[in-house]
């Protein structure tokens, strides 16, 4: 049998829909793997954690990594919320020095907000975790009668996920101010 | 061969029986065929992108693979699938860039029987870290108790070089210990708060360390 033949033989619908199909599986594929994986840092994490408050992780050392490839060159506060029952308000003081960083992580571990402490000035952060973008946040301050004293929280809308506060190792000696600064960071839950 | 005469009812019966078992397993092959390749592309192609990266999703210089769009929000699907099934913290590579190294600079993989130097110049960031773990991505624990450099904690060169040396047992300097891990990985955190650590500008990116094999058990 000739070449020619063997081509005239062959089944071309089936030939030519093997990319396509192949490349359906592929989407299909790629935009399920994370859904078939019950390991993700969001599930390895959160059932550990307190709802709607600030935790301060222990040291990194063999043994007691809560993560794959988390290094001890930082030490994290980490709050997981949830803001069904209402707005949560996050608090942290990033120090003037290089290596903070605060972060929202979603369950998909998408980073909805991400700051990193500018060297030579401290880094305020206020943020209100909201349900949906349309949530009431309370009266104003001065609908209240009261003077405003600090910027407006910036407000972000998540339901459920972790913030994340990283602060880098700078030594033994500074330890105790890096666990200072962590546990001086806030999260709570908001009541009208 | 049969005459004609010789041709019975059961003959024709099986002779039919045989021809369409032929035609099912034409059929059969070709969709075989067809089940194969499309399993072997979509999902091979897909495992790929996920697990290796490609330079659309990762930014890569010798043995040092980075995912550029790591817990961004707009990050596109084979880095979210990469970091879920990886398991691991990602915070906004618009800030933190995490490099990791499987392989020396020369392609070989990194193995506890060998020891390693890895050196380079600073990144040029506000702060970065050196860490060792085993493959899976554990510390390696080991009595000094030490896992990892930062650019506060390294002793650097005078001339701003730095050397970092992997090693089951203790070397002077900035020794960090292997002991019997097995295959190694190695990761390069950068931070910037300043600017932004991708490299998508054009601009040619810093160079990261090299990691030279010294020698092995």
């Amino acid at each position: 049998m000739t070449l020619r033949d063997r081509l005239g033989q062959a089944n071309w619908q089936l030939i030519l829909a093997a990319p396509v199909a192949a490349g359906i599986l592929h989407i299909c594929a790629t935009l399920a793997a994370p859904y078939l994986t019950a390991d993700s840092a969001y599930s390895r994490l959160a059932p550990a954690l307190p709802v709607n408050k600030m935790r301060v992780l222990s040291e990194i050392t063999p043994g007691s990594e809560p993560l794959p490839f988390l290094s001890p060159d930082a030490r994290y506060a980490l709050c997981r919320f949830d803001t069904s029952a209402g707005p949560v308000t996050v608090t942290a003081t990033l120090p003037p020095d290089p290596g903070w960083m605060l972060a929202v992580m979603s369950p998909q571990g998408d980073n909805i907000y991400a700051s990193a402490s500018t060297p030579g000035r401290t880094t305020p952060i206020t943020l209100a975790l909201v349900p949906s973008e349309e949530h009431f946040l309370g009266v104003t301050p001065e609908a209240r009668g009261v003077e405003r004293g600090a910027d407006p929280p910036l407000a972000l809308a998540a339901k459920h996920g972790i913030v994340v506060i990283r602060a880098p190792d700078r030594g033994f000696s500074y330890q105790r101010d890096s666990e200072a600064s962590l546990s001086a960071a806030r999260c709570s839950a908001t009541h009208f | 061969m049969l005459s004609h005469s010789a041709l019975t009812p059961v003959h024709v019966v099986l002779h039919k029986v045989q021809k369409r078992i032929a035609i099912v397993f034409s059929i059969l092959g070709d969709w075989a065929a067809f089940i194969g390749a499309v399993l072997i592309l979509g999902l091979g192609t897909s495992w790929y992108m996920i697990d290796v990266g490609t330079p659309l999703t990762t930014i890569r210089q010798g043995p040092w693979i980075g995912w550029t769009s790591g817990g961004r929000a707009d990050a596109d699907p084979y880095t979210r699938a990469h970091f879920t099934r990886l398991g691991s913290l990602q915070l906004s590579a618009e800030n933190l860039l995490t490099y990791v190294a499987h392989t020396d600079s020369d392609g070989r993989r990194l193995h506890s029987s060998c020891d390693y130097s890895v050196e380079g110049r600073e990144p040029g960031t506000n702060w970065w870290s050196i860490t060792v773990f085993n493959d899976r991505g554990e510390l390696i624990a080991n009595p000094a108790q030490r896992y990892a450099f930062t650019s506060q904690t390294i002793a650097i060169r005078p001339d701003g070089t730095f050397v970092v040396t992997l090693a089951r047992d203790a070397r002077p300097g900035n020794w960090l210990p292997t002991g019997g891990a097995g295959r190694l990985a190695l990761t390069l955190t950068t931070i910037d708060a300043t600017a932004p650590v991708l490299v998508k500008s054009g601009a040619a990116p810093k160079p990261l360390p090299v990691i030279r094999r010294i020698q092995c058990r």
